[in-house]
């Protein structure tokens, strides 16, 4: 665990410089993910606040889901996002190789040289930004079991986020080359989360529940704390597994991985 | 004009070989469009009493939709990496406007994708659209320059901007940027109907609204008459304003411009 540590803590510092030697571009990408970012939320609140309600949720409510969603997101693709994107490309450049000749799992190897992406700091700030102004709306009143729930519900939201990361980067081990069709579907179904599932059709509401469990990334947590209605029909303790649902889908989509790795042959390069 | 069209063809051709990007496209654009439509039957349901219907916010999606993907470029990362790999010696030796050039790519890249992940859309919209959301002549005749003049306002921006990449080390954050600012101040996620006072007077001071909304509106006949004369107006100078000011640019740009080898 100690070795572990060391070697995370390494590469951390070589992820940090590589993104420090270009400050200028490091800031105005950082301001540019605000505005981006800054804009949804914007757009997100004008239209729930201007009909007061979404199917009994009022703005401030709504934009807990948002604020969840890219929180989440900042956390799991700071660790998983270079991995997930660069695995193609060091597949073909033959750096992958490398990792397999390493003292260490692949799988570590990778994720650790891809590097930490210190850029999410934008999206995690942006985040902090939309939850409070969420929790201010709300009128929170913190306790110390809702702040515990949701710290966790946080994590295990981020361990989902990571393994939708994980799990898209398997397919670089069959095709050379990117192939965008997945990440595109995946993208666009995180969209649905940005509001609460029950106003789409029951499919959508399963597919969201216990295909791609995108849902116990921000509506069930948040329909805990604000005491919503979750899906008819659906069992009760649902609200409360966001964190074994997130540690679930890391698991399979490490195991994904390994079985992608299984069947990989090297380029030759 | 030749040139150009020789250039839009040959984009054209070459994104029709990408078949399984172009049903990604259209998967998308349909999901993306499913959310837009639960989301407004959610709220205009409740009826809050806004002078918006069901059918006139599908046809604001659809529209905007298919603005936005037409398009859809990256000006500041084409010429980014032209600079990287050295052939912007190349297209800067070429019989014909780095402008004009780009326009016609970005044109021939998208129509394609845009028109097969539009037509689904257009055709699932029909059911919904009630015959009310149909313009009259006059309307539909006024839509067509102030949809011309937003695309090409939208294109102007995406380029002005792109040509910071002469000045930048790096450029990926530009388009978040122009999508942001397009998103806050150009009613392309939100109409600006539903904007807070303060929001919508910003929205006047800069070009974005010119691009899809003022079009929209016209469609759906929003505006008085002689109001819309103004805004194809104000869309026009814009465009005109912005060309000149790329003008300077790029030349300050080429002044700057140095190729090593390549």
């Amino acid at each position: 665990m100690k070795n572990f540590w060391r070697l995370f803590s390494s590469f951390f510092r070589v992820a940090l410089r590589r993104e420090m030697a270009y400050r200028g571009t490091f800031l105005a990408g950082i301001i540019g993910q605000w505005i981006s970012y800054g804009a949804a939320f914007l757009s997100i609140y004008i239209v729930v606040s201007n009909f007061d309600v979404l199917d009994g949720w009022n703005g401030a409510e709504v934009l807990m889901l948002y604020g969840l969603s890219v929180m989440s997101y900042a956390v799991g693709a700071s660790f998983f996002f270079n991995f997930s994107k660069g695995l193609s490309r060091r597949i073909r450049s033959g750096e992958f190789d490398g990792s397999l000749t390493k003292p260490v799992h692949p799988f570590i190897h990778e994720v650790f040289s891809a590097g930490y992406n210190i850029g999410y700091i934008s999206h995690f700030t942006i985040s902090l930004c939309i939850m409070t102004v969420s929790l201010w709306g709300i009128s929170f009143r913190p306790t110390l079991w809702n702040v515990l729930f949701l710290i966790s519900a946080v994590l295990g939201a981020s361990l989902i986020q990571a393994a939708v990361l994980i799990a898209s980067s398997v397919i670089s081990f069959f095709t050379v080359g990117s192939n965008p069709v997945a990440d595109f579907l995946v993208w666009d179904m995180k969209e649905f989360t940005n509001y609460p599932i029950t106003i789409f059709p029951r499919g959508i509401q399963f597919i969201l529940t216990f295909i791609l469990p995108f849902a116990f990334m921000n509506f069930y947590p948040a329909s805990v704390l604000l005491k919503k209605d979750i899906p008819q029909g659906y069992p009760a303790i649902l609200p409360y597994l966001s964190p074994v649902v997130g540690v679930a889908v890391f698991f399979l989509s490490i195991v994904l991985w390994n079985w992608g790795l299984a069947h990989y042959k090297s380029t030759g390069s | 004009m030749k040139k150009y069209r020789i250039v839009f063809k040959k984009s054209l051709k070459s994104e029709m070989t990408y078949r399984s990007a172009a049903l990604a496209g259209v998967v998308s654009a349909a999901l993306r469009f499913f959310i837009q439509v639960f989301l407004w039957k959610a709220l205009l349901g409740t009826g809050a009493g806004q002078d918006i219907g069901f059918s006139d916010m599908l046809l604001y999606v659809v529209i905007s939709g298919f603005m936005l993907e037409l398009t859809r470029t990256n000006v500041a990362e084409s010429i980014e990496n032209a600079m990287i790999d050295g052939t912007i010696s190349m297209e800067l030796l070429r019989p014909i406007s780095y402008k004009g050039y780009m326009l016609s790519q970005t044109l021939g890249k998208n129509i394609y994708g845009t028109l097969i992940s539009t037509l689904p859309i257009l055709l699932l919209s029909l059911f919904f659209i009630s015959g009310a959301g149909i313009p009259t002549l006059c309307y539909g005749l006024l839509f067509v320059p102030s949809a011309l003049l937003g695309i090409l306002l939208m294109f102007e921006t995406t380029y002005l901007a792109g040509l910071l990449a002469f000045w930048l080390q790096r450029c990926w954050f530009i388009r978040f940027y122009l999508n942001g600012l397009r998103s806050i101040f150009g009613g392309t996620t939100v109409p600006i109907w539903f904007y807070p006072g303060f929001l919508k007077a910003l929205s006047y001071l800069l070009p974005f609204r010119y691009m899809t909304f003022e079009p929209i509106n016209l469609f759906l006949m929003k505006v008085p008459l002689d109001q819309a004369l103004v805004s194809i107006l104000a869309a026009f100078l814009w465009l005109a304003g912005l060309s000149l000011l790329d003008r300077l640019v790029w030349r300050a740009a080429i002044r700057k411009l140095t190729v090593n080898g390549g």
